[in-house]
């Protein structure tokens, strides 16, 4: 019985995701998965202290390749680097077989990624530089209105009479937010209106490539309720000339993908190099 | 002092030169060295053992992305290379004024026009441009450019007030043997063991080694080879890529660092290939400049500048290039608007495709600011080799 142990490091704008997999006979199994928000503290502090909690979670006492991704390429004790994008349609794969688009939504921009059944990539596709698409935006507007991060999307879903707000710029939509606030506009029509105006960008860039029928929803605004309502309308509502609307598809572990399939990938990549010196021993 | 304490201070010493945008190196080596004179050339090849035998310090003039354009753009049109306008900004602020000449070699159309504008602008100094033989001919070649190297031993001995000897011009040519020695040697570790010798490092210490002089490069390169040889770093899992097509206008030191930092590791470039121009040792015997003629008509790598005679080999160049350093890839990365990189880039894409070498391709300037498509398109390179390639 052949054993591997793989971590996968995905250090994003706004948290560090770390993963820990062992793979019997090529079996996967996840041993343990955490996530830290970074709060204007040293990444690398953060890395260090996720990678500890996440091997002491794990139980092993060695790992054989140690994949980062998204930011992580100055990670000291990694053995390999994936691209994002590779790995988040790894890891949307492994969350959900029948997958053959992404939307990485996460804090600092989103993307688009086509791949298919292997996880390869056939085509992708980013937001531009704006906020205005993005998570942080998202979490600005929500502390303008006191409202905490988890309440953001149960109070979309309530909304009645959604404003619209400016799609293109971060700077115009707070200023729309504010002009909504004054005006009396409830919290829930608000957010509704942003996660209408966040979907249709985001709409656009997956309507861009060939995206098929299962959309995975990666990066934090995966759990945001209200954004994939949004987006299931917002496609819904397109009415597209050739069959049923694609389902989008979020998952408890979203957060993961990218870590997930960075882990993934270091066990192919530790298989195809051969057996090679641990790249993480507990001390 | 320990080896990476070693290391470290060789690659801020080369930092610190490279970010001088003053050439203060130049200037304190003028200082301490009274009577004595300075001579630049540009990209990309130029005789450096011919201005170092009439005692003048060899000057690398290769522009800069960290200057701002304020004459330099009033010079040339928006679809030239940006090269020439930071070197012309860096001459008309006086940047370059401790020059007594300058050498402009036969790159291209932009540097030619460079030389003329030069003899303009600065009528009191030194001018030459030096046609590089470009004939299918190597007698006619070397004959064609001992000429020419007489002609510059002869004129820069009288600028700087010394007659170039064979004797004296043959001791440059063997201190200048022992630097493409240890260039090749240090080229020749990184291939083997990129981890190493990262490239960002190498660069910095090979920019470095334009501006101070050979001695001064020497030991330091020694001093840096000798740390790397024994100072392990960890291994990283990375793709092993070829750099082509910046071989004149320099790329920014960010864009070699974001293509190994996206996870590649460059294990053959042609940055600054001027200063392994010559691919073997200079003969010290006989007639000098006939040697240093010889050496560049049979012996000169093969590059965009120089005309190459076999029509299979520019188709060749990149699989031979590839195989020599056991390369999964090849990254071409020209200067926009370099017209000798960008002429040949489809053939020598088209050979390498066509051996199955996987490639991507772009187009920087020496001032790009922004790498994040850089990295991604390199990124991407690295996994689609690293997860569906061959390596």
């Amino acid at each position: 019985m052949q054993n591997t142990v793989t971590a996968g490091i995905d250090v994003g704008s706004g948290a560090v995701k770390v993963v820990v997999m062992e793979f019997t006979d090529g079996t996967p199994k996840v041993l343990s998965q955490i996530s830290s928000r970074i709060r204007k503290r040293d990444i690398a502090d953060v890395v260090n202290e996720v990678m500890a909690q996440a091997t002491a979670a794990s139980g092993v006492a060695a790992i054989d390749y140690v994949a980062t991704t998204g930011e992580g390429e100055d990670i000291p004790f990694a053995t390999g680097h994936f691209y994002g994008m590779t790995t988040h349609a790894r890891g949307a794969l492994f969350l959900e077989p029948t997958a053959t688009a992404v939307l990485d939504a996460g804090a600092l921009h989103a993307r688009a990624v086509a791949m298919d059944p292997r996880g390869k990539v056939l085509n992708y596709k980013m937001t531009s530089q704006c906020a205005s698409g993005s998570g942080q935006f998202l979490e600005n507007i929500a502390r303008y209105l006191g409202v905490s991060q988890a309440e953001i999307g149960p109070l979309s879903l309530q909304a009645d009479r959604p404003e619209k707000c400016s799609g293109i710029c971060a700077v115009l939509a707070e200023t729309d937010v504010i002009n909504m606030v004054s005006r009396g506009v409830s919290t829930s029509n608000i957010l509704r209106g942003i996660h209408e105006s966040m979907s249709g960008r985001f709409a656009r860039l997956l309507r861009s490539l060939e995206h098929g029928p299962v959309i995975f929803m990666s990066g934090g605004l995966a759990g945001d309720v209200g954004l994939v309502k949004a987006l299931e309308d917002e496609f819904a509502a397109l009415k597209a000339p050739t069959g049923p609307p694609p389902r989008i598809a979020p998952h408890p572990d979203s957060i993961f993908a990218g870590a997930l399939g960075a882990a993934i990938w270091g066990e192919f990549r530790h298989r195809k190099l051969g057996a090679a010196a641990p790249a993480w021993k507990a001390a | 002092m320990s080896r990476t304490a070693i290391r470290s201070e060789v690659v801020e010493w080369a930092s610190g030169i490279y970010e001088d945008l003053e050439f203060t190196a130049v200037r304190q080596w003028l200082e301490g060295h009274p009577g004595r004179k300075a001579c630049g050339y540009l990209p990309v090849y130029a005789p450096r053992e011919v201005i170092h035998a009439a005692g003048m310090l060899p000057v690398g003039i290769h522009g800069s992305g960290n200057i701002e354009i304020i004459r330099g753009d009033a010079f040339y049109q928006s679809y030239i290379c940006h090269l020439p306008r930071s070197i012309v900004e860096f001459a008309q602020s006086g940047r370059l004024d401790m020059l007594s000449a300058v050498l402009f070699p036969s790159t291209c159309d932009v540097i030619r026009n460079l030389s003329g504008m030069w003899q303009i602008l600065f009528p009191d100094m030194y001018v030459r441009y030096l046609d590089l033989p470009q004939v299918a001919d190597p007698a006619l070649g070397a004959e064609f450019w001992r000429r020419e190297l007489e002609v510059v031993r002869r004129e820069l001995g009288r600028v700087a007030g010394v007659e170039v000897t064979d004797a004296r011009l043959r001791e440059s040519i063997a201190l200048y043997n022992e630097v493409r020695a240890i260039i090749r040697q240090l080229y020749a570790l990184r291939s083997e063991k990129p981890w190493q010798v990262p490239t960002e490092e190498l660069y910095l210490l090979m920019r470095a080694g334009e501006l101070v002089g050979p001695e001064a490069f020497l030991e330091k390169a020694r001093e840096y080879l000798t740390a790397a040889q024994s100072d392990d770093q960890r291994v990283r899992d990375r793709t092993r890529v070829i750099i082509t097509g910046s071989f004149c206008e320099q790329p920014p030191l960010g864009l070699i660092k974001t293509i190994e930092r996206a996870g590649c590791y460059i294990v053959d470039d042609d940055f600054l290939a001027g200063n392994r121009f010559l691919t073997g040792d200079v003969a010290l015997e006989g007639d000098p400049t006939t040697a240093l003629a010889e050496a560049l008509v049979r012996g000169a790598v093969k590059t965009s500048v120089l005309y190459e005679p076999d029509p299979a080999g520019k188709r060749n160049l990149m699989k031979n290039r590839v195989a020599a350093a056991r390369a999964d890839g090849v990254i071409f990365a020209a200067a926009s608007f370099c017209d000798p990189a960008l002429l040949d880039r489809p053939m020598l894409r088209d050979g390498a495709e066509k051996a199955g070498i996987p490639c991507i391709a772009f187009k920087f300037a020496e001032n790009s600011g922004q790498f994040q498509q850089f990295r991604e398109q390199a990124g991407t390179f690295s996994d689609s080799i690293k997860l569906w390639g061959d390596a």
